[in-house]
């Protein structure tokens, strides 16, 4: 085809929790003057279920609202009822919480690294064909997985859906031999990691430079996960509290999904590339020099590099689930008490696709009276259209089969909790 | 290694009809399933990597995208693909492939019988609470259609399990 002559790149694929998402992008000659992506998201349907319930059920009712990122709900849940009930969970159970967390970063990005986006880089179409040919690649990869894996399942209880969470802490805390057994292979893990980010580090990437506006949480001490302040490549410098009155959620005609966008500002990204960029400084100094040799730098704004910093992330959460298990002191009580009052909470943490916030009104009985749920992948949308906007002179530029497989690509650059299923693109041309 | 026949549900809690699957491992669960079963979930197929690795048959039981919604299939795994069946994925790893994947990474170490048992279910258009009750209405059935997938595997293998 002739590469003036408008086309329309449609992507559509089905996913697990959050429904049917689709991509539409009309190119015009080097332009994109439509892109669209389309998403269905449960968070509303979840928001409407906790009114009325107990706020103790909350951490387990929006855990079920991803198999992926049960613990980054959770952990937001717990930090907005302990703010609104005035608790404060701090020292060894701070710790396990981070613990229970480093597991779910390891498991989540070890998918999508190795399973969903690496073969991209490598010209496959999927995980089997590639494992064809990097079938040691795979292994390594998914008992990297199981690593993250192993770790929530001791803490949470169980490997899906972990039960042992509760509103100001856990109900029972894993014994010092128990996380140590888990050391041999988490310091494998560690090292696997490492030389994963070094082969890959060596993937052809895509040429996209992108001026993001990067979101993430930042704590004085510690790379982001729970607690500290939501800040802003742009100067934004705020209290978890004050999100929305920064924050707002758009209903936009094409999308079930509620698009997320700075007060005055627009889009923004939040997620790997943006804690990365946020809080190079509170890697670990190990981490740092990994990410270095592996040719990342502040800022990172080419989002296929995202493959890179996921496993530099790996690294990090390997790192500390090393030191926090090394320095555990098991708690005196397995959880604070949290008697219930009426009030507002806010409670904020970096789920593996980025921040995740949650705000609850209850009443004096700690009943939920009200709920709100922003998840990253409504916070990103704008960004992914903008990046396929962007791209559009090298998609415009490319075959029809070429031209789809760099618009997946570019999606998965953002592992949407939509990940998409093979072949799930189809070339339209439309000629005018 | 375990030698129990391991009979593994997938969906997704608080999604409609796609936990379906795990519907059909407590409703065994309820009927007192036979010592030697394994009943696990698994919340995404990359899950199943590890746990297809046993010497005993495993069923896998999944929601299905067909109609009309509430049949019981009895399918093995590359019949999801050549039939246009499609298992609700979250991932982008669908059944079929990870079960391809397993047999490809550890080929002596998965196991030889692999069962599907879908429950047909409609797209969903919105999530909602619990199963519709044409979908509900399968669960039993599933259930059923589970323990003749792992009894007729080798039926001397599993004393425990009583004819049904």
């Amino acid at each position: 085809m002739k590469k003036n002559e408008p086309r329309t790149l449609e992507v559509d694929y089905l996913t697990r929790v959050e429904g049917e998402a689709s991509l539409t992008v009309r190119l015009e000659g080097d332009r994109a003057t439509d892109v669209r992506l389309a998403i269905f998201e449960p968070p509303r349907f979840f928001e409407a279920l906790l009114r009325g319930r107990s706020y103790l059920e909350a951490p387990d009712i929006t855990s079920r609202i991803c198999g992926i990122c049960p613990v980054a709900y959770l952990t937001s849940a717990c930090l907005a009822m302990e703010d609104a009930l005035g608790v404060t969970v701090e020292g060894p159970l701070r710790a396990l919480r981070r613990l229970l967390y480093c597991g779910e970063w390891i498991e989540s990005h070890g998918l999508h690294v190795f399973l969903l986006h690496a073969p991209d880089f490598l010209g496959y179409p999927d995980a089997l064909s590639m494992a064809k040919q990097h079938g040691e690649w795979v292994q390594r990869g998914l008992r990297i997985k199981k690593a993250g894996n192993s770790l929530v399942a001791l803490m949470g209880g169980r490997a899906i859906h972990p039960i042992n969470v509760r509103v100001g802490g856990f109900y029972r805390a894993p014994t010092r031999a128990e996380l140590e057994s888990l050391l041999p292979e988490l310091r494998w893990g560690h090292d696997a990691t490492g030389e994963s980010l070094e082969w890959m580090a060596r993937f052809p990437f895509p040429e996209l430079e992108r001026d993001y506006e990067f979101v993430s949480l930042r704590h004085p001490d510690e790379y982001p996960i729970a607690g500290g302040r939501v800040v802003s490549s742009e100067g934004l410098d705020i209290d978890v509290r004050d999100w929305d009155a920064h924050f707002v959620e758009e209903q936009v005609p094409y999308t079930n999904a509620l698009h997320a966008r700075r007060v005055g500002r627009g889009a923004y990204l939040c997620g790997p590339l943006a804690r990365f960029n946020l809080n190079f400084d509170r890697l670990h100094p190990s981490v740092r020099e990994a990410a270095r040799r592996a040719g990342l730098s502040v800022p990172c704004r080419n989002p296929f590099r995202a493959l890179l910093v996921r496993l530099v992330e790996m690294l990090q959460a390997f790192t500390e689930a090393i030191r926090l298990i090394e320095a555990y002191e098991a708690p005196t009580v397995p959880h604070v008490d949290t008697p219930s009052r009426a009030a507002t909470g806010y409670g904020a943490s970096e789920a593996p696709r980025g921040l995740l916030y949650h705000r609850y009104t209850l009443d004096a009985d700690g009943t939920i009276q009200d709920a709100r749920i922003v998840p990253p992948t409504s916070q990103n949308q704008r960004s992914i259209e903008d990046d396929l906007r962007v791209l559009a002179p090298q998609l415009a530029s490319r075959a029809h089969a070429e031209a789809t497989r760099l618009a997946e690509q570019a999606i998965r650059n953002h592992d949407p909790c939509i990940s998409c299923a093979t072949h799930f693109l189809t070339l339209k041309v439309e000629r005018t | 290694m375990s030698t129990r026949g391991r009979v593994i549900g997938l969906g997704q809690a608080a999604a409609g009809d796609d936990q379906v699957g795990l519907a059909v491992i407590e409703h065994l669960r309820s009927l007192g399933a036979p010592e030697c079963l394994e009943l696990l979930l698994a919340p995404e197929p990359s899950a199943l990597l590890s746990l297809l690795e046993t010497p005993a048959p495993v069923v896998l039981v999944d929601a299905v995208l067909a109609t009309p919604a509430g049949e019981v299939l009895v399918l093995e795994p590359d019949e999801l693909e050549q039939r246009g069946l499609s298992t609700m994925s979250t991932h982008g790893v669908g059944v079929s492939q990870a079960v391809a994947l397993a047999r490809l990474l550890s080929p002596s170490g998965v196991s030889p019988s692999i069962r599907i048992v879908g429950v047909s279910i409609s797209r969903p258009e919105r999530f909602q609470r619990g199963l519709s009750p044409e979908v509900a209405a399968a669960v039993p059935r599933a259930a059923e259609q589970v323990l003749r997938a792992v009894s007729s595997h080798d039926p001397g293998a599993f004393p425990c399990m009583s004819p049904r």
